[in-house]
């Protein structure tokens, strides 16, 4: 029999089941209004990336969009842009020297004044002036190749190039407002807008309280609809790590600006403890830590290293390196290996990281000739294997793996002398007599190549770009010379062809890898943590959660 | 008295006129400078950086720069910080109520313990309770300050939940008037009873000290002799004179409240003048510090200045400028 409901009970389930609707309907649409708080370790002086390099001032991609942005995986999309250039919708010239950038409709600074092709054309005159500082992280090496930039009607620009260049699409990652300076193209950090610039981004810099707080609050001319969620999102100055990362945990602070490697283990564990934190790890590759081994004799590339240059020497230290040793040991096992000199952004290569294996490096040495002396360091031909190991000088985590590298390669006979130096001794100037600059150093380490496009990477260890006194802006740290290596990178260079330079940039990488003029020792793991508090947030940008701030909203 | 205060004022002029060319001096023999982490770069960034030194007057001898800030300053022209590019009196100015904050809600809770307290134990000498206030207060000195900040976030903070750790206020909260008030003394709590127990640890021992030589005096002696209450010989006439070297002490404790605590403001992420201090070391930006280090060093010599006069006012055994 068929139980009947009465019209009571019927009645209470319907309002019941309406209940239950209303309830995941409010649950899905975000919740509006509310104050997220960033903990931000080191302050900037600056937030416009047109003027600094500094971390920091990426804090405000929250208020300052480009042109186009760039996914985790280095694939950018259009941002303020109608649409990425081709070829095919003609915003590619035929002979590849021409591109042009269409803005969306509409476009608002957060001020309400129009974001229009006046304001690209006044960012790259800005560029051009002498009088200005435009040394940036956003303005990337891809600027030098710009000719000219002129406006084709309110929302077009035509960029003309030097030469071919393909990241066009990096440029206008930031762009100045024209009306804030008057016109005057001389751009310097003395000017208020290095300091609070004008965007169109989700939030607009509303006040900065240097050493407290930096506040964004909602920008009201956003161009996307019910955008953003929040009202505010303050950026408070907490110095010290231990106490920020506390702050997260008890909850006095939504997230973290830029955890360190360092920083994840105890995040990881507070999680996995039952902490109200939620923690990402980015699945792609971040800086890699490179050991240069100089190629040249104190500078001069027509000579040979005295130890270095001996290509099995490279080989030996390449193999003698634990690199997992220093993943456990120092970093709590978080991080990764790669082999590859292209290890990030569209175009990365998977070379994998030499295998340890001490006992095949002391073979190799000993069939090369080098013999160890009675003081366990080999020596061939009267030149003992002793290397100075440098890298900047202070950083703590840093001289543990160094002190582990030091007794790796001691374990086959080769003896490093750490003499760590500031950073502008040894990354200074020529005419300063920088130590990389002059090729007055046998191992450096540093940090370097994350890149979206590999283009201005590789260019940098051409043979054109080896430091002399006629060359002093030269890049090329380990004074390295491939012939091989030149016609590769000039021809991925000059494709339009994005599979062929895949292809070219693949060979280039195993060339490298061949040769050792550097040697990857490991690439650092990073992530994001934030807390449950927050919802809405998403890693699926290169530069982290930050340009994603639109849509954070905060728990009903 | 009049005339040794004008003779203390004329001299402190040379003399800070001394400390400031020192300070300049010791700040450009430091090495690297504002530019130092941009060094090396691509010709553009050179080029920036060589109107950068041209418009901060880095590329003048030192005694130029020297004597080109010290012509400004005598304009009241601070400068700007070459980090933020602010006016560093406005810097300066922003940044002082969080220390004032900090350091004067310290010292008169010093005050009130130091006081009882010093006085307590040297009533009470070698009492059990006098070895135990003596044991703390040198517990107290040899501690690490940042230690014990981070030590009270782990208990009141991270384990126990009672106190915010860092800031001032919460921006999420939305509190104004007496709501913002309370939840400032709230976050104040924790660097505050840090700050103060350092400070009581260091004077306690001085009171003790003070109270000890007043009461071996002859005088209480006599006046207990004609029959005057222990109370009374105490506190009013061993006190009144244990706290003249005292009340210089504290007088000589004044600078603190200009320049704090730079552990404190620097764990507790309060915004001071302290923090501003170490902020601009790190960063090489010399007006900050020239601007920040000259203030300094006027409320110190002021406060010595303060002290000597204190001390003649207080006790009339002390004739200052006599000849």
């Amino acid at each position: 029999m068929i139980p009947l409901i009465s019209r009571r009970n019927t009645l209470a389930l319907l309002g019941a089941g309406g209940a239950a609707l209303a309830l995941q309907a409010s649950a899905q649409v975000p919740r509006r209004g509310g104050t997220a708080v960033i903990a931000l370790i080191q302050e900037p002086g600056s937030l416009n990336r047109f003027l600094t390099t500094q971390t920091g001032s990426l804090l405000s991609k929250m208020a300052v969009e480009g042109l186009f942005e760039p996914r985790a995986n280095g694939v950018y999309y259009p941002v303020l842009a109608d649409g990425l250039p081709t070829a095919a919708n003609g915003g590619i010239s035929a002979d590849g020297l021409t591109v042009r950038f269409k803005l969306r409709s509409g476009l608002k600074w957060s001020d309400g004044q129009p974001l229009t092709a006046d304001d690209l054309v006044f960012t790259f005159q800005a560029f051009l002036n002498p009088a200005s500082a435009p040394a940036g992280d956003a303005i990337t090496p891809a600027w030098k190749l710009i000719e000219s930039v002129t406006r084709v009607d309110g929302q077009t620009v035509a960029v003309r190039m030097k030469q071919f260049n393909p990241a066009y699409l990096e440029l206008f990652n930031v762009i100045l407002p024209k009306h804030k300076f008057e016109g005057n193209t001389a751009v310097t950090n003395q000017h208020p807008q290095s300091r609070m610039p004008l965007g169109s981004g989700p939030f607009l810099v509303k006040e900065w309280r240097t050493g407290d707080a930096i506040v964004f609050e909602r920008n009201p001319n956003y161009r996307v609809a019910e955008r953003p969620y929040l009202d505010q999102i303050v950026v408070r100055v907490v110095p010290s790590r231990e106490v920020a990362i506390q702050s997260l945990l008890r909850g006095d602070v939504d997230t973290l600006f830029f955890p360190v490697t360092g920083d994840l283990p105890p995040l990881l564990a507070a999680e996995k403890g039952g902490k109200r934190i939620k923690v990402a790890l980015q699945d792609t590759r971040s800086w890699v830590e490179w050991l240069w081994l100089n190629q040249s004799d104190n500078g001069d590339p027509k000579k040979p290293h005295r130890v270095l240059g001996d290509p099995v020497m490279r080989e030996a230290i390449d193999l003698a390196l634990n690199r997992k040793q220093v993943l456990e040991q120092v970093f709590g096992g978080l991080g990764y290996l790669t082999g590859s000199l292209i290890y990030s952004g569209w175009a990365a290569v998977d070379i994998p990281a030499t295998t340890f294996n001490p006992q095949l490096a002391a073979q190799k040495l000993d069939a090369a000739g080098w013999t160890r002396g009675a003081d366990g360091v080999r020596a061939k031909g009267g030149t003992r294997a002793s290397l100075r190991f440098q890298t900047i000088a202070g950083d703590r985590t840093r001289e543990l793996y160094q002190q582990l590298i030091q007794q790796s390669l001691k374990d086959v006979g080769v003896e490093l002398k750490i003499q760590n130096v500031p950073s502008n001794i040894l990354f200074g100037a020529w005419k300063d007599g920088g130590l990389i600059k002059r090729g007055n150093y046998d191992i450096a380490m540093s940090r370097a190549g994350y890149v979206i496009d590999p283009i201005s990477w590789v260019n940098m260890f051409t043979s054109d770009q080896i430091p002399s006194a006629d060359n002093v802006e030269g890049s090329n740290n380990p004074f390295y010379s491939n012939a091989s290596y030149d016609r590769l990178a000039a021809q991925a260079g000059a494709s339009v062809d994005r599979t062929e330079r895949q292809r070219l940039y693949a060979q280039l990488a195993q060339q490298w890898a061949r040769d050792r003029p550097s040697l990857p020792l490991y690439s650092s793991a990073w992530g994001w943590a934030w807390s449950d508090r927050l919802r809405g947030v998403s890693v699926d940008h290169w530069q982290g959660m930050w340009p994603l701030a639109a849509d954070w909203h905060i728990a009903a | 008295m009049a005339s040794f205060i004008l003779r203390r004022l004329a001299t402190s002029v040379p003399l800070l006129l001394l400390i400031s060319a020192l300070i300049f001096a010791l700040l450009q023999a430091a090495p690297g400078g504002p530019l130092a982490g941009s060094e090396g770069g691509n010709s553009a960034g050179e080029a920036a950086m060589q109107r950068l030194r041209e418009a901060w007057g880095l590329d003048l001898p030192v005694w130029q720069q020297y004597l080109r800030w010290l012509w400004l300053v005598l304009q009241g022209e601070w400068g700007q910080s070459f980090n933020s590019g602010q006016p560093v009196l406005e810097l300066v100015a922003q940044r002082l109520p969080a220390t004032l904050q900090l350091a004067a809600t310290s010292l008169v809770l010093s005050a009130l313990i130091v006081l009882p307290l010093g006085i307590w134990a040297a009533l009470r000498r070698r009492s059990a309770g006098d070895y135990a206030i003596s044991a703390l207060a040198v517990s107290g000195m040899s501690m690490p300050i940042f230690w014990l900040a981070l030590m009270l976030i782990y208990v009141f903070s991270v384990r126990l939940g009672w106190f915010p750790s860092t800031g001032l206020s919460d921006p999420r909260s939305g509190a104004s008037g007496w709501a913002l008030a309370i939840e400032r003394v709230h976050h104040l709590v924790l660097p505050v009873a840090c700050f103060t127990l350092v400070t009581v640890a260091s004077l306690v021992r001085y009171v003790r000290g003070a109270m000890l030589d007043v009461l071996e005096q002859d005088y209480l002696r006599t006046a207990r002799a004609k029959g005057v209450s222990e109370s009374r010989v105490v506190a009013w006439h061993g006190l009144r004179n244990a706290l003249i070297p005292v009340v210089t002490v504290f007088t000589l404790e004044l600078p603190r409240l200009f320049l704090g605590s730079v552990v404190i403001e620097t764990i507790f992420a309060l915004p001071g003048v302290g923090r501003l201090f170490i902020d601009s070391v790190s960063v090489r930006d010399y007006p900050v510090l020239m601007g920040v280090l000259v203030i300094a060093s006027v409320i110190v010599v002021a406060s010595n200045l303060l002290a000597d006069v204190l001390y003649a006012l207080l006790d009339p055994r002390v004739a200052v400028g006599a000849r």
